[in-house]
């Protein structure tokens, strides 16, 4: 009897989640950010959990030692955006209010110059050999730069785009980690229910 | 009703932890073995209640149902809601590790307090009954909101300004689980009895 009972009061309130789920909701819980730069611009997209996005909220942005460098806020998509030579570690921080807040590190650029430089210095005999066997005048060193960039950004977008989506699929929450987190419930108390019945047998 | 982590200061999260320990060790002595089940269950029903979003207005808010497991289980609503809570935490991101101390003592307190509140009303006839878990369901959920917003308040700066946005945004949720937590009360009575004890 008493099994029945706590069986269809779960089930109960399992149904009202499953129809509840998918019902719209303009907040959620867990903020997220994804946050990528391009060149000296770094763009962001601030968005809770169900994947509504974050309006005209706060962004901080901490550099290494900890001090507030840049201070914007988000448009009506959840975007925000904004200049800076810093190339270190930078922190953003998205205080959503109401205790809620998300945080997001962009990693540092020095790993990637590093890396270059020294191609650089080892491929600079041959590429000096290149250059002067092209003639100067025929492609212009900054005009071939942009051409490069302006097809990589391009192709990047879709590729931006598609992590973006990865990353908001990764940050809702499925099924899976439900059914999951009751089973652990269940199972946690199993375990207490088993330490506790040890102790009054003894 | 979730804290994130790194909004508070140590000194709260203390304090949380510190009252939040003393309710769990109260409330695991007072667990039966024969009550296990009911409170793994009233665990994993806060647990996805949590997902259950109504959304008001510009914002919205979600269900707690804190107040249900407190009348059903009195100080055992502490390590009932703390196990929800640290699930909610490590699957969803819910709250965090660090604020789980003021989070647990922020909704099962409430609990625990509706639970002496109105344990005669409950152990009354049907409509008192009724009524009895009603006023808890609704009760526990507006305790919830102003124990948040003190724990907020050295962050926010403005209580008046915090308190007021939560408890606009959480009385339509202090009515649904009103409703959920005095029919559940009714059925309880009708089926189970004992299970009110």
């Amino acid at each position: 009897m008493k099994k029945t009972l706590f069986i269809i009061l779960f089930v109960f309130l399992f149904q009202s989640l499953i129809v509840l789920f998918y019902s719209v909701s303009t907040e959620a819980h867990k903020v997220s950010a994804y946050v990528y730069r391009e060149g000296d611009k770094v763009i962001g997209e601030c968005y809770f959990v169900d994947g509504a996005p974050c309006k005209n909220s706060k962004v901080e942005v901490y550099d290494k030692e900890g001090r507030k460098i840049v201070e914007t806020v988000t448009d009506e998509k959840g975007n925000f955006s904004f200049k800076t030579s810093n190339k270190d570690e930078l922190k953003i921080v998205i205080p959503a209010g109401e205790g809620h807040r998300a945080e997001y590190t962009l990693a540092a650029l020095e790993q990637v110059t590093a890396k270059n430089e020294i191609k650089k210095t080892g491929t600079q005999q041959s590429r000096q050999a290149q250059e002067l066997k092209l003639p100067e005048s025929l492609i212009n060193k900054d005009e071939l730069r942009q051409i490069i960039n302006e097809a990589m950004d391009s192709k990047l977008q879709g590729l931006q785009n598609e992590v973006r989506d990865i990353r908001k699929q990764l940050d809702t929450i499925n099924y899976r980690d439900i059914i999951g987190g009751i089973g652990y419930i269940f199972g946690v108390w199993g375990l207490i229910m088993m330490l506790k019945g040890k102790k009054n047998a003894s | 009703m979730h804290i994130s982590e790194g909004v508070l200061s140590t000194s709260v999260l203390f304090t949380g932890a510190v009252l939040s320990i003393a309710g769990l060790a109260l409330g695991l002595r007072r667990i039966r073995n024969a009550d296990i089940p009911k409170v793994a269950v009233l665990s994993s029903a806060f647990f996805v209640a949590s997902l259950i979003h109504i959304p008001i207005g510009p914002s919205s808010a979600h269900l707690v149902l804190n107040g249900l497991v407190g009348v059903l289980l009195g100080w055992a609503a502490f390590p009932s809601i703390f196990v929800g809570l640290v699930l909610q935490a490590l699957v969803f991101q819910f709250g965090g590790l660090t604020t789980l101390g003021v989070n647990t003592f922020a909704m099962a307190m409430p609990g625990v307090v509706v639970y002496f509140a109105f344990k005669k009303f409950i152990k009354k006839g049907r409509n008192t009954a009724f009524i009895g878990g009603v006023l808890a369901g609704a009760s526990a959920i507006i305790l919830s909101a102003v124990l948040i917003s003190i724990a907020l308040l050295e962050t926010e700066k403005s209580f008046i300004g915090i308190a007021g946005t939560f408890l606009a945004v959480h009385l339509p949720i202090a009515l649904i689980e009103g409703i959920i937590t005095g029919f559940v009360v009714v059925y309880l009575k009708k089926v189970k009895p004992e299970a009110l004890g």
